[in-house]
C-alpha cells in the first residue's frame, strides 16, 4: 500500500516538477505563473494595463494574419456550397422570376392604364379649351405691323377672330386664314382691339395696340378702380373669345393705363389657337 | 549547404503540432461550435502530443498558446493556460504510468484530464465574475470526449510521418 502511494507521488512529481524531455519549464512553474496571471488580471494599475494593452495588440495583429487562411477557406467553402446548392438556388430564382414577371405584367398593365387615363384627361382638357397648336412660320413685327404667320389654317378648322395663346396667355387673334397657314394679329398691333376685364377691380375696357410693346386700356369708365398690378383678362364680350384668358398686368401711368403682357412676343415659337367660342357658329 | 526538400518536409511535419497549436489559438478556433456540437480541439491536441510525443509540444508553448487564446477570446489572462497545463499535467502523469499505449487507454485517461481542465476553467471564470453556461460546459466536455478518437487517428498519422 505504501509502495503504491509512493509510486503515485513519484509519478506526480515526475509529471509536474521535472522539466522532462526537451522542456525548458516545469509544469508546476508554469501553473504557478498562470495562477499569478489570473490574480494579476484583477489588479487595475497603469503599468499592468499598459503591458496588457501591448500584449493584446501584438496578439491581435498576429491573429489577423493567422485568420487569413481561415477567411480564404471560408470563402472557398462558401463557393463550393454555392455550387452544390446550384439547383436549389436555380429553382428558387425561377420561382422568384415568375413572381416578378407576374408583378411586372401587372405593373405594365397599370402603366398602360395610367397612360390611357392621362391621355384621356389631356384630351378632356384639350376639348374643354379646344386648343390647337401651331408653329410660328413668320414673325413680322414693326411699329405698323405686329403679326405672326402660323403653319395651320383651314385644314385645322382655323377661323378668323379666333384667340391665339402663348401657353395660357392671350397674345392676339386670327385675322387671315389660308388652307395651310393663318395670320395672327398681335395685341400690340395698332389695329388690335380686344375687350378685357380687370381683376380685382372688375372694370371693363378695350385693350388697344399701338405698335409698341405695351398696349393700353381704353374706353374705361371715369370712376374705374384699376390700380397698378391689376390682372387683365379677356372679358368674353361679343362672344368671340372665351372669358378669363390672362393677358397681362396693368401699369398705371400719368395719362394712360398700359398693360404689361404676360408673354414676351419676341420669343414665341409655338402658339395655341383657341377654337372655343366658334362651335355652332358655322 | 542547402536544405534538401526531404529534410524541409521532415522539419515541417515535426513542428506541425506546434503550428496547429498556435494556429488554433490565434484563430480563436480552439473550440469548434457547429450547431449543437462543441469540441475543444485544444485539449485533444495538447493531451495527445504530451502523451505521445512531449518533445513536439513544449510546456512553454502550451502556456503561451493558452495566453493567446485568452486574449483572442477576451478572457482574463491565464485561464486557458491553466486549463491547458492541467491537461498537459494529466497527460504527463499518464505517460509516466502507462507502458502500453492504445486508443482505449488514451481515451479513458482523457476523462480525468477533461474533468480537471473544465473544473479549472469553471473556477477561473467563476472567480473572474464571468457568467458560466453549465450546460455548454457539459456539452463541450461530452463532445470533446466523443470526438477524441477521430483526432487521435489524425494525429497518429502525423506522428507516424514524423517517425518515418
Amino acid at each position: 500500500m505504501d509502495t503504491s502511494r509512493e509510486d503515485v507521488g513519484i509519478s506526480i512529481r515526475s509529471a509536474f516538477l521535472r522539466k522532462g524531455i526537451q522542456q525548458r519549464f516545469s509544469l508546476f512553474a508554469l501553473t504557478i505563473i498562470s495562477i499569478i496571471l489570473i490574480f494579476l488580471e484583477t489588479i487595475d494599475t497603469k503599468p499592468l494595463n499598459r503591458i496588457r494593452s501591448f500584449l493584446k495588440d501584438v496578439v491581435y495583429r498576429s491573429a489577423v494574419v493567422a485568420t487569413y487562411p481561415n477567411k480564404i477557406f471560408s470563402g472557398s467553402y462558401k463557393t463550393i456550397q454555392d455550387h452544390f446548392s446550384l439547383y436549389k438556388n436555380y429553382s428558387e430564382l425561377k420561382k422568384e422570376n415568375e413572381e416578378l414577371k407576374s408583378k411586372k405584367s401587372k405593373s405594365d398593365f397599370l402603366e398602360l392604364e395610367n397612360s390611357q387615363l392621362r391621355k384621356l384627361i389631356n384630351e378632356q382638357v384639350q376639348s374643354e379649351s379646344n386648343l390647337v397648336s401651331a408653329r410660328v412660320l413668320l414673325d413680322e413685327q414693326s411699329p405698323y405691323l405686329n403679326s405672326f404667320v402660323i403653319n395651320i389654317g383651314a385644314n385645322k378648322d382655323i377661323k378668323n377672330g379666333m384667340a391665339v395663346l402663348d401657353g395660357k396667355n392671350f397674345i392676339g387673334r386670327v385675322v387671315d386664314v389660308n388652307f395651310f397657314s393663318s395670320r395672327i394679329l398681335l395685341v400690340t398691333d395698332l389695329n388690335s382691339k380686344i375687350p378685357v376685364i380687370s381683376e380685382p377691380s372688375g372694370n371693363h375696357a378695350i385693350l388697344s395696340g399701338h405698335g409698341e410693346d405695351q398696349p393700353t386700356l381704353q374706353y374705361l369708365s371715369e370712376n374705374h378702380k384699376i390700380k397698378d398690378g391689376d390682372k387683365i383678362y379677356t372679358s368674353g364680350k361679343e362672344g368671340i373669345f372665351s372669358p378669363g384668358i390672362a393677358v397681362g398686368e396693368a401699369r398705371v401711368k400719368k395719362d394712360k393705363l398700359q398693360v404689361k403682357l404676360n408673354s414676351n412676343l419676341n420669343e414665341i415659337t409655338f402658339v395655341n389657337v383657341n377654337l372655343e367660342g366658334f362651335k355652332g357658329k358655322e | 549547404m542547402g536544405v534538401s526538400p526531404k529534410d524541409f518536409w521532415a522539419k515541417i511535419i515535426a513542428i506541425l503540432p506546434l503550428l496547429i497549436l498556435f494556429f488554433i489559438s490565434l484563430n480563436g478556433s480552439s473550440v469548434i461550435n457547429i450547431k449543437f456540437f462543441s469540441i475543444n480541439i485544444h485539449y485533444i491536441l495538447v493531451y495527445f502530443w504530451v502523451l505521445r510525443r512531449p518533445e513536439s509540444l513544449g510546456y512553454g508553448f502550451i502556456f503561451l498558446s493558452g495566453l493567446i487564446s485568452d486574449v483572442v477570446l477576451g478572457l482574463p489572462l491565464g485561464i486557458n493556460s491553466l486549463s491547458l497545463l492541467f491537461v498537459a499535467g494529466v497527460a504527463a502523469y499518464v505517460r509516466v504510468l502507462t507502458v502500453r499505449i492504445t486508443l482505449i487507454n488514451d481515451w479513458i485517461s482523457f476523462i480525468p484530464a477533461l474533468l480537471f481542465a473544465n473544473f479549472i476553467y469553471f473556477i477561473s471564470l467563476y472567480y473572474s465574475n464571468l457568467s458560466v453556461d453549465y450546460f455548454y460546459l457539459l456539452k463541450n466536455s461530452l463532445f470533446t470526449f466523443i470526438f477524441y478518437p477521430v483526432l487521435w487517428g489524425v494525429f497518429s498519422l502525423i506522428l507516424n510521418l514524423t517517425k518515418s
